[in-house]
């Protein structure tokens, strides 16, 4: 986890050039207590938004019949390999439209690799097992990152309106997603969603 | 109630009304009862459909969940849905439908959008599901196409959610019919939803149902207790049950409807059965009662009937049944009847009867009479009328007591009651016996009757340890002949009585006129008497007694003598009785002290005068005082008067007669024992008494010469009176060879015709003048 908070502040350290204030962003339940890994995104308008780094190599490995990590941001175009470290056969799919896909990892360390050429979330499971469940945001801004456990995120915005949008796994809404405008100026926004409970199977790992 | 005249109508209608009142009551009761378990049963039987409706509405949710959940899960399905294979997506909703027997099947995507096949439900609607199945509602009832549906939805996940797989199947008619043919009774099951607004209804069963009704309905959902609602006219007995919802906007009930008319038609039939017999009951009791009210009033009526011929006097007696408190009421009735009739029996037996007896007595013997008489005069019969009389009772009554006196009364009674058989006996009072004898031709047997009385009554009977004989006299009179009326033959009877008593007792009577006439002689006499005394017609007539010592008279004995205008002279033993019956003899007695006492005075110092005082005057005359007053006014020494008194005064009297005797004595006065030796001589007198003298009585002196007991007899006197110092005269001496023989034996002096017959008072007088008182040529 803390090589993704790396990564994030690494996107958003390569950002910098143009930075001119702080944005802090909370995200709240319905009941006003924070929420986590949110992925939080904030598209400047016009030139001053930028896509993420390109590149980079990403791994999903299943392990004790779980994904590892439970949830991946990864820049529109990375490639990332899902090794399957377990004895069984995993059955690794994908509906989403970002990507569509189907590994057999029918052996162990059997590893495939699947390259993202497009920017949305994909949701993955495994065909043999229920329970198994991971996400890969592929995000095409520069500034997304997730939230702590005190449900913040800050960027280093640029000095620009700009359309800010929440993703959770669980979130309650068309698409999985809400989106808000923030001024120039703005320096802190907030997002109040509503988050179904997860899933009967205990998500071990994030 | 009072105004019952009856008292079996009282009861009769108290009772009824008592048991009617208390059935009616029983019969509400029951009735209520009957129509509440009913409806308890109905009730019961809804909840247990309600019951097995639950358990089919699971069935049918977990059938359709589990495909719902199998299709969901379908991998393929998942990649159809997921990457909006349309044509896959509903051929697969369509295979799952057609397999589950439902006729709308639907994907509803988790942002919203809707996929479906068959054509029971609009877009919006469908998509108005987004929300509660996003909250995660996977069952519940749901309206779609104005009707309501039971939804079940399981989510597609691919792996996320990307929607649900929404089955809605019917809840019509067939259906419902399901659970109806479950039941037990016949009740009709709908399922109806609120939904904009209005209530929806998809089994038909209920299309009629409306807004109040159903939010009546709405009010009980939940509620076990089942309630009384109307659709379409029809009554039912429903419960409401609450079934989940798809939507919180939505609401639905089950609703099982029973019609009531149904429900409580065998109730029905029992009440109509328990009222009729309750009529039945009714009439039954009023019957009932009104027999048992009879039985009881009946005696009372018969004791009320028997008190009213009581009342007029029938000695009436009621007929007792049974043991009850009636019962013995009538027993008493009975008992007081027979002892009203007891004591009537009492009263008239104590107004007809004698008690000591028990012989009719004179009241009864009267009214006896008077219907002899009358039954004489109608059939020309004669009868008699015996009368009879104790001859001694007074003496036994006097001597043995009262008690014996009753005794021999008693007995008397049985006797005659036995001699006189077959005829009216009865006691007039006192020793007073009647008997009237009906006779016939035999005219004998009136003396056969009185004969057969006396031999009874002469029968010897202990009295107090005495034996005495009595003896009876009885008068005879017979009627008609003798009397025509009550009055005079009782008379007459009378007077045969007192004939038969005078021809010495112990025998019987007939009347004849004759007596009739010796009685009206008898009356004439008395009347004469009365003025014999004021008129101066009584004398006093004196005979000298000799003394045989000093040779001359010493005294004389003054007999009383009534010179009648018309008759002539009238011996003492003529009129003697009637002037003692009439008490003429009292003042007649006092006449004759005072004159004998005057007369004495004349005479020389050592005569003496003797008078005759009869046991009566005795008795009832003031003998002492007219005594003192005859001695006071003559002057004579009180020795000089000598009173002669027969044993008779001793048989009535007693001690009284013995204390006058003494008090006469201490007086000075002489007392002397006239016709000693006949009667009741006693010699216990002599030694009760100290008599100056006794007379031997003539009886003993006429014999002197012929009977050698009447010498020995009149020695014995004489001699037993020197013994005693008592001087002797013996009367009625007329010959010489009796004055010789009187003087040998000590006699002490002699009166007789032999020396003088009674002689008036002035030859009294000439005799002293001429002879000096002296008769020597007797001596």
């Amino acid at each position: 986890m803390g090589r993704n908070i790396l990564f994030a502040l690494a996107l958003a350290g390569a950002a910098s050039p143009l930075s001119a204030a702080p944005l802090s962003v909370r995200v709240v339940d319905a009941t006003g207590r924070p929420v986590r890994d949110a992925v939080v995104t904030l598209y400047p308008s016009g030139s001053a938004g930028r896509p993420a780094r390109a590149g980079g190599r990403f791994v999903v490995s299943q392990k004790d019949l779980q994904f590892h990590p439970f949830l991946t941001i990864v820049p529109v175009g990375a490639d990332v390999s899902f090794p399957n470290l377990d004895p069984t056969k995993h059955h690794v799919y994908s509906f989403s439209t970002a990507k569509k896909f189907e590994l057999k990892l029918f052996a162990k360390d059997q590893s495939r690799t699947v390259h993202f050429d497009k920017a949305g979330v994909v949701a993955l499971g495994c065909n043999i097992h229920d329970q198994m469940s991971a996400f890969i945001v592929i995000t095409d801004s520069a500034w997304t990152s997730r939230t702590n456990p005190q449900g913040l995120v800050t960027f280093d915005a640029p000095n620009a309106p700009a359309r800010l949008t929440v993703w959770h796994p669980y979130l309650r809404g068309p698409g999985g997603q809400f989106q808000q405008m923030v001024g120039p100026a703005q320096r802190n926004a907030s997002f109040q969603v509503r988050l179904r409970p997860p899933p009967a199977m205990p998500m071990q790992d994030y | 109630m009072s105004s019952f005249r009856s008292l079996s109508a009282r009861l009769t209608f108290q009772f009824a009304l008592l048991f009617a009142m208390a059935m009616l009551v029983v019969s509400a009761g029951l009735s209520t009862f009957i129509a509440g378990s009913a409806s308890r049963e109905v009730e019961g039987q809804l909840q247990s459909s309600g019951a097995v409706y639950d358990r089919l509405w699971q069935q049918r949710s977990h059938e359709l969940q589990n495909a719902a959940q199998l299709l969901a899960r379908d991998f393929g399905f998942r990649a159809a849905v997921a990457s909006g294979d349309q044509a896959t997506m509903q051929s697969a909703l369509g295979n799952a439908a057609g397999r589950l027997r439902v006729r709308s099947a639907f994907i509803v995507s988790a942002d919203g959008r809707v996929s479906m096949t068959g054509h029971v439900a609009g877009r919006a609607e469908t998509a108005a599901l987004w929300e509660p199945l996003d909250e995660g509602r996977l069952t519940g009832v749901a309206v779609l196409a104005g009707r309501p549906h039971q939804l079940v939805a399981a989510p597609i996940m691919a792996p996320t959610l990307i929607g649900w797989v929404v089955f809605a199947a019917d809840l019509d008619a067939r259906e419902m019919r399901g659970l109806e043919r479950l039941s037990a009774i016949p009740l009709h099951a709908a399922v109806v939803a609120y939904h904009k607004g209005r209530w929806a209804e998809a089994s038909g069963s209920m299309s009629a149902l409306d807004a109040k009704t159903a939010s009546l309905a709405q009010s009980h959902v939940g509620s076990p207790v089942a309630f009384e609602m109307s659709v379409g006219g029809i009554t039912s007995i429903a419960l409401a049950k609450p079934l989940p919802t798809f939507s919180n906007q939505q609401r639905a009930i089950l609703l099982l409807a029973y019609p009531k008319a149904q429900a409580m038609a065998d109730a029905r039939k029992l009440q109509w059965a328990l009222g009729v017999m309750t009529l039945l009951g009714l009439v039954l009791v009023a019957f009932a009662t009104w027999k048992a009210a009879a039985r009881i009033t009946q005696p009372l009526a018969r004791l009320d009937e028997a008190a009213g011929r009581l009342a007029s006097g029938e000695h009436v007696q009621v007929r007792v049944r049974g043991q009850d408190e009636l019962a013995r009421l009538a027993e008493s009735f009975n008992e007081m009847v027979g002892k009203i009739a007891e004591r009537e029996q009492r009263i008239t037996q104590l107004a007809f009867n004698d008690t000591l007896t028990g012989l009719p007595n004179r009241t009864m013997f009267q009214q006896q009479l008077d219907h002899s008489f009358r039954a004489s005069e109608g059939n020309g019969s004669l009868f008699a009328l015996h009368c009879l009389d104790l001859d001694q009772f007074k003496v036994i009554n006097d001597t043995l007591g009262h008690p014996a006196g009753d005794a021999l009364l008693i007995e008397a009674a049985r006797r005659v009651q036995h001699a006189a058989r077959g005829h009216f006996v009865a006691r007039l009072g006192g020793d007073e016996f009647v008997v009237l004898q009906t006779v016939g031709e035999d005219r004998d047997a009136i003396d056969r009757l009185a004969r057969d009385i006396l031999a009874e009554m002469a029968q010897p009977m202990s009295l107090d340890g005495n034996e005495v004989v009595p003896s009876t006299s009885i008068g005879i009179a017979i009627a008609p002949q003798d009397g025509g009326e009550s009055g005079t033959l009782l008379r007459n009877a009378d007077l045969a009585l007192y004939r038969a008593k005078e021809a010495g007792r112990g025998t019987y009577a007939f009347f004849e006129e004759s007596l009739n006439e010796r009685a009206q002689q008898r009356r004439q006499l008395e009347t004469d008497l009365r003025l014999a005394l004021e008129r101066g017609e009584l004398e006093l007539f004196y005979q000298p007694l000799f003394d045989l010592e000093r040779n001359r008279i010493c005294s004389f004995e003054a007999l009383l003598r009534w010179r009648h205008p018309k008759r002539g002279i009238i011996s003492p033993v003529e009129f003697i009785p009637v002037a003692e019956d009439t008490g003429l003899i009292v003042p007649i007695g006092a006449w004759v002290v005072r004159e004998a006492c005057g007369r004495a005075a004349t005479w020389p110092e050592h005569v003496r005068v003797a008078v005759n005082v009869s046991a009566v005057q005795f008795h009832r005359g003031a003998v002492h005082e007219t005594v003192l007053r005859a001695l006071a006014d003559s002057g004579i020494l009180p020795n000089r008067l000598e009173i002669e008194i027969t044993e008779s005064i001793f048989l009535e009297g007693g001690e009284a007669t013995l204390r006058l005797l003494h008090a006469l004595r201490a007086l000075g006065v002489r007392i002397a024992l006239d016709d000693f030796g006949t009667g009741y001589s006693s010699l216990s007198y002599l030694q009760s008494f100290p008599f100056d003298k006794l007379k031997i009585d003539r009886s003993f002196i006429q014999n002197l010469l012929t009977r050698d007991g009447a010498t020995a007899i009149v020695h014995a006197i004489t001699e037993l009176a020197n013994a005693l110092g008592i001087e002797t005269t013996a009367e009625g001496v007329e010959e010489t060879a009796q004055l010789m023989e009187l003087r040998a034996h000590g006699c002490s002096s002699v009166q007789g015709f032999l020396f003088a017959e009674p002689m008036t008072a002035s030859d009294v007088d000439r005799l002293f003048r001429e002879e000096g008182g002296a008769l020597q040529n007797v001596a």
